[in-house]
């Protein structure tokens, strides 16, 4: 391992303070499922952080909070405590089921929500179902706050807009409105500690029988997360149909043809992606 | 003199299991020692290329560093191998995959090691590589040893193919080929070399083969055998594959050793292991069928390439073990089977469970349900037709004189698992449901032991104690499978002891004869007989002695309960320890060696025939899946797996070996591939290499099968490998009878089932 | 690179270190405290054999700084016994073969624990998934998931 040494934050407050400091060579770890592996690859000629900033110690980032309309989920909240929180199983539950599905037991017990958007990787589980939520991102610095919708924070694969002085204090989202359905499908390799070959998310409101709103998110799927609205359309204002599902999920893997160019892999992710999206939609619909 | 075997077909408690449950059991990286050095090693950055200097001054010179060595300070032979002397533990004049060492660095500490060894600066002259065998054949591929790139071929001529094909109502014609796997043993490599005072060199560490590495350690370093001592720490896991990487670890710290006078602990990274060491071979499989009409086999041709890497390594005995049994357990009059062992510039390939079995069982299993397929036979029936019976002659001529199971194998297994009803059912609910059921099964036949690979001899001492407690040591070596266990047992029966009062010594080769490796799944049969020699002399001895007190013939006395008795007549009788107590005061020997020979065999190699095997083993798996076909996910739900062991001395430990070779196999079958492009290896750790989870493996029932042979102890044959051999195509035949979809290629990704055949990244474009 | 001071408890003993900053639990563990019980096989986190319980949950430790462990409370394999008897799940493990080479045999028991505290009458399932970060190549899981059962059924 690279040397560096290790600040302890107790509080934001002084997280943020070293941040605003010396903010270039300082490297945040939270859960540090990710970050311990990147530390450990780099070899003794490459640079690594020269601090490395444990949050873990601050209270304030944790933890899942309802107002009663809106979800607050502090960012170092582990996957087990999203997957396990009444809060989430009741009003999100597909986040529930998408933290639920990272890596195994020891890494839910550790790593956390923050971690996995902050990580910036296009298989992270929680993304997809935090996208169709319409979430937002709360960062902090010394200069006060900010708030974005959560993917607009997406800049490329594994790189977010984070500033060099700010943390993630915050994910928030609307709890899902009375009817609606929800799904999230992991595709991996192997049935536990596996990275999302794809996966997706899905939101569909229903009013008596028929469709009046619909999120989707696929993950591993174009180069940013994102929803796909072209998809979404085709379902709103129609009618739950086996036929209705296959047209969206065949949307979905059209759109991630035209995000991402025709890859290596397009010929087994075009057909997959759509049988995915058309199966969390037939799962959303069969659910509550 | 006589015993009581009743321990035998019991399933006492591991010996060993205590220190493994608590913590206590001492691995290869637990060890440290006074004044240790931390050794890394200076890795080749082509493939292949010719090294035209080594500057290794910088590294020297940084504080520290205690010694660089490379090939300019070996001071024996440049390199080892079984029997090609081709595999170089630092590389001199050449690299032939990344995998190979141009120095070795040991230091105060490893971040220190680590630091020399990126100040290394090797210059390469790049050579054309070849990275696949078939290429490698070629005449004008390049050279990557000088006597070129063929390693071996072998062959099995049997009759005339020209004769049976004319025979036949139809030819099939079938290619296959199965991938680069890792042992993926959960301890990567790791040895600590040091110096007795006497001057002897120690390795201890994680080896599996204990007196291959000693042979090579002490030629590369230019020292007597008995100069040589190696130690088996408590290893963990190992499935062939801690055996040649072993010794390349252990000439790299030896040399480091001899070259500091300290204690140096060399272990590899999982990255390490994963480029360094060996794999299981690669193999392109074409199979010519002829067939009646009425399913009967009138001939196979048989032609496989394997991918033999870097060095020869045990390229010609895994091939070797192939042309035997490529045709399957089956009645073929006519064969003809061709192998060929190839240099790549690949990792180097050799042992790995199974042992060129799980390649061809692949390939044969996969290949008789097609030809059912063809005739519109049931899989089972095309099967029993064929199969191998009693007095039957294999495609090597030889002919069978022990129960030959295979039949009853697949009786067994197909009724446990409702075979036909499940072969009917399936299709029959399939139709109207996304995910498929499919049932598949495999059957095949394995030579016990060397076979006609080599002289196949071990030996064991059994040392009683003055206190009647017993030390029992063998030369060969506990890797999990239950050998310390199984041996213990053996010694009890044969004393009448408990398997407590038995302390299985720690292996080492300065205790002990060379007796061989501990391989191809000969424990049992030829040390457990090495063992059980041992412990009856022993016993004789004892019995001598307590005869004359017990006024009594030796014949009539009894080892039992922890006495020696007077059969049928428990009251005439001495405590074990008395008895021990009083052979040693009348100046006996209580101490035995006993060595066992395994039975004559013979092959001919020119003409591609022999009795390979002394005898065989025999089984069949069947696996239930389900398979997902748009996403190309199979869940394997069940598997049923019976095997011939010939007797279970330890039915538990049976069982063990059953469930972890399917488990293995589900992995080949599903999941695992070293992936290399142009001899860059792609998957570096455990997140890349994927073996099955407790998620990934179904439901596994073990059905034990005993028909006693005349050659095992109490009957036993073997159990190891046959296990990981027939999973993969079971799994392969029961995807295709859930989706009508045939793959002939391992693994059986999700790409493969949804589009057939392999993503293949493409190469990035030169700039 | 500055020393930074730890306090930690493990196995009911409280320490308090002067470590490296970069030093993972598992280095702590084994290296500094020679508690080499707990295992390395990948150093990312994929094995599990490494697993030891970080105040009450399954962690593997080389995926924690040691660093950041100050205040809490690890229970290792040495320290999931008194002095002589062994934890259910070991003599378990012990009775029902579920041990071949071992090496995993300690950090598969570890989560095991930790599945067992939190839920003491797991099914099948949950026991699998609880191990499910925890590999065995020697196995094949039945008789590790065998034992875990037997335990679970005694509470």
């Amino acid at each position: 391992m690279i040397p560096f040494n290790l600040v302890r934050a107790e509080s934001l407050e002084e997280a943020l303070d070293l941040l605003d400091r010396q903010p270039p060579d300082v490297k945040i770890i939270a859960g540090g499922t990710d970050l311990l592996v990147e530390l450990r690859s780099l070899s003794p000629r490459e640079k690594g952080p020269g601090i490395v900033l444990d949050i873990t110690p601050i209270d304030e980032l944790k933890g899942i909070e309802d107002n009663g309309s809106t979800i607050t989920i502090g960012p170092l909240t582990t996957h087990r405590e999203i997957a396990a929180s009444p809060i989430i199983r009741e009003h999100a539950p597909l986040l529930s089921t998408a933290c639920s599905t990272i890596g195994a037991t020891q890494h839910r017990n550790i790593a956390t929500i923050g971690g996995n958007v902050i990580n910036g990787s296009p298989a992270a589980d929680s993304v997809p179902a935090l996208i169709v939520l319409d979430a937002e991102a709360v960062f902090k610095s010394k200069n006060g706050e900010r708030v974005s919708p959560l993917k607009e924070i997406f800049v490329k694969p594994y790189r977010t807009d984070i500033k060099e002085d700010e943390i993630l204090t915050a994910l928030r989202f609307e709890r899902l409105p009375e009817g609606a359905r929800s799904s999230f499908i992991k595709l991996g390799r192997r049935n536990a500690l596996a990275i999302s070959r794809m996966n997706i998310a899905v939101i569909i409101v229903l009013e008596g029988n028929t469709i009046v709103e619909a999120r989707i998110s696929p993950g591993s799927a174009t180069p940013l997360p994102d929803r796909i609205k072209a998809a979404e359309k085709i379902l709103i204002g129609n009618e739950p149909s086996e036929e209705l599902f296959r047209r969206a999920g065949k949307e979905v893997s059209g759109e991630m043809i035209n995000r991402s160019g025709i890859r290596w892999s397009t010929p087994y992710k075009q057909p997959v992606i759509a049988a995915l999206t058309t199966r969390a939609l037939r799962e959303a619909v069969e659910k509550r | 003199m006589n015993s009581n075997p009743s321990i035998i077909g019991t399933s006492p408690k591991r010996v060993d299991a205590r220190e493994k449950v608590t913590g206590s059991a001492r691995y290869g990286q637990d060890l440290r020692m006074d004044g240790m050095l931390f050794a890394r090693v200076k890795h080749a950055e082509y493939p292949h290329a010719r090294i035209r200097s080594i500057k290794t001054a910088r590294a020297k010179r940084l504080k520290g560093v205690a010694a660089v060595v490379t090939a300019a300070d070996i001071p024996g032979n440049p390199a080892f191998g079984a029997i090609i002397i081709d595999n170089q533990p630092i590389a001199g004049d050449k690299v032939r995959y990344l995998g190979d060492a141009v120095a070795v660095v040991a230091a105060e500490t490893e971040a220190i090691a680590e630091r020399a060894v990126d100040l290394i600066e090797v210059k390469y002259e790049e050579l054309p590589g070849v990275f696949d065998p078939r290429e490698a054949l070629k005449p004008d591929a390049p050279r990557i040893h000088e006597k070129g790139n063929l390693i071996v071929h072998h062959k099995t001529r049997k009759g005339d193919v020209g004769v049976g094909f004319g025979e036949a109502d139809r030819i099939i014609e079938r290619s296959y080929s199965t991938q680069r796997v890792e042992h993926a043993y959960i301890e990567t490599e790791v040895v600590v070399a040091y110096l007795d005072p006497d001057g002897t060199l120690v390795i201890k560490g994680s080896h599996q083969n204990l007196f291959n590495i000693r042979s090579a350690v002490a030629g590369v370093l230019g020292l007597p055998l008995s100069k040589v001592r190696i130690i088996q720490a408590s290893l963990g896991g190992s499935f062939g594959g801690k055996d040649d990487c072993m010794a390349v670890l252990g000439c790299r710290a030896g040399l480091l050793s001899l070259k500091t006078a300290r204690p140096i602990m060399l272990s590899n990274s999982r990255e390490d292991s994963l480029v360094e060491s060996y794999k299981r071979h690669p193999y392109f499989l074409d199979y010519k069928v002829g067939v009646k009409d009425d399913g009967t086999i009138t001939a196979m041709e048989i032609n496989i390439v394997a991918d033999g890497g870097a060095y020869a390594s045990m390229t010609q005995f895994v091939t070797w073990r192939s042309v035997v049994h490529a045709t399957g357990p089956y009645r073929v009059p006519h064969v003809k089977t061709d192998i060929y062992g190839a240099y790549t510039n690949n990792t180097y390939t050799g042992a790995f469970r199974g042992f060129g079995s799980p390649q061809i069982t692949f390939a044969y299993e996969s290949l008789m349900d097609e030809i059912a397929g063809e005739l519109g036979m049931d899989p089972l029936q095309f099967r029993l037709k064929n199969v191998l019976r009693d007095n039957d002659v294999t495609a090597t001529g030889q002919k069978l004189d022990h129960t030959v199971s295979v039949g009853e194998a697949l009786e067994v297994t197909t009724r446990a698992a409702g075979w036909d009803e499940k072969r009917k059912k399936f299709p029959e609910e399939n139709a109207g449901r996304i995910m498929k059921r499919g049932i598949g099964l495999a059957c095949s036949y394995r030579g016990v032991a060397l076979g006609a690979e080599g002289v196949d001899a071990t030996g064991a001492i059994v040392r009683i104690h003055s206190d009647g407690s017993v030390d029992l040591t063998t030369g060969l070596s506990e890797m999990g499978q239950g050998l310390k266990t199984i041996f213990s047992q053996i010694v009890a029966a044969e004393l009448g002891l408990p398997i407590e009062k038995i302390q299985y010594r720690e292996t080492d080769t300065s205790t002990i004869t060379d007796g061989g490796p501990t391989v191809a799944s000969r424990s049992t049969i030829i040390g457990g007989s090495a063992v059980r020699k041992a412990a009856i002399a022993a016993r004789e001895k004892l019995g001598a002695a307590a005869a004359e007190k017990l006024g009594a013939p030796p014949a009539k006395i009894i080892a039992s309960d922890e006495k020696i008795m007077v059969k049928g007549d428990p009251v005439r009788a001495v405590s074990f320890r008395e008895a021990a107590t009083m052979a040693l005061d009348a100046g006996m020997n209580l101490s035995s060696f006993a060595w066992h020979v395994s039975p004559p065999i013979w092959w001919n190699e020119e003409e591609g025939r022999g009795d390979a095997y002394f005898t065989y083993v025999y089984g069949c798996q069947i696996a239930e899946v389900e398979v997902d076909p748009e996403t190309g996910r199979v869940n394997v739900l069940e598997v049923w797996a019976a095997h011939d062991v010939g007797k279970a001395i330890n039915p538990e430990t049976v069982r063990g070996q059953i469930c972890g070779g399917v488990a293995t196999a589900i992995g080949y079958g599903l999941l695992e591939e070293v992936e290399m492009v142009d001899g860059v290896t792609k998957t570096m750790n455990l997140d890349e290499y994927l073996i099955p989870t407790a998620m990934d493996v179904g439901k596994i029932h073990a059905i034990i099968l005993e028909n006693e042979d005349k050659y095992g102890p109490y009957g036993a044959k073997c159990v190891a490998e046959p296990t990981a051999e027939l999973c993969a195509a079971a799994i392969a035949n029961a995807v295709c009878h859930a989706t009508g979809k045939r793959i002939r290629d391992l693994p059986l990704n999700l790409e493969r089932i949804v589009l057939g055949h392999k993503l293949v990244k493409k190469k990035r474009r030169v700039r | 690179m500055k020393k930074i001071t730890l306090k930690i408890t493990i196995n009911g003993r409280k320490h308090t270190l002067r470590i490296d900053p970069n030093l993972r639990l598992l280095d702590l563990l084994r290296d500094e405290l020679r508690l080499t019980g707990t295992k390395e096989g990948c150093g990312i986190g994929e094995c599990g054999a490494c697993t030891v319980i970080l105040d009450g949950r399954a962690v593997n430790a080389c995926l924690i700084l040691a660093g950041q462990c100050n205040g809490r409370e690890v229970v290792t394999i040495e320290g999931l016994t008194g002095k002589d008897d062994l934890h259910p799940l070991q003599q378990a493990f012990i009775d029902h073969g579920a041990v071949q080479c071992g090496f995993c045999t300690p950090g598969m028991i570890m989560s095991a624990a930790a599945l067992l505290d939190q839920n003491p009458t797991p099914t099948e399932e949950d026991i699998r998934e609880a191990i499910s970060g925890n590999l065995c190549r020697c196995t094949g899981y039945t008789q590790i998931v065998e034992a875990i059962q037997a335990v679970a059924d005694d509470n």
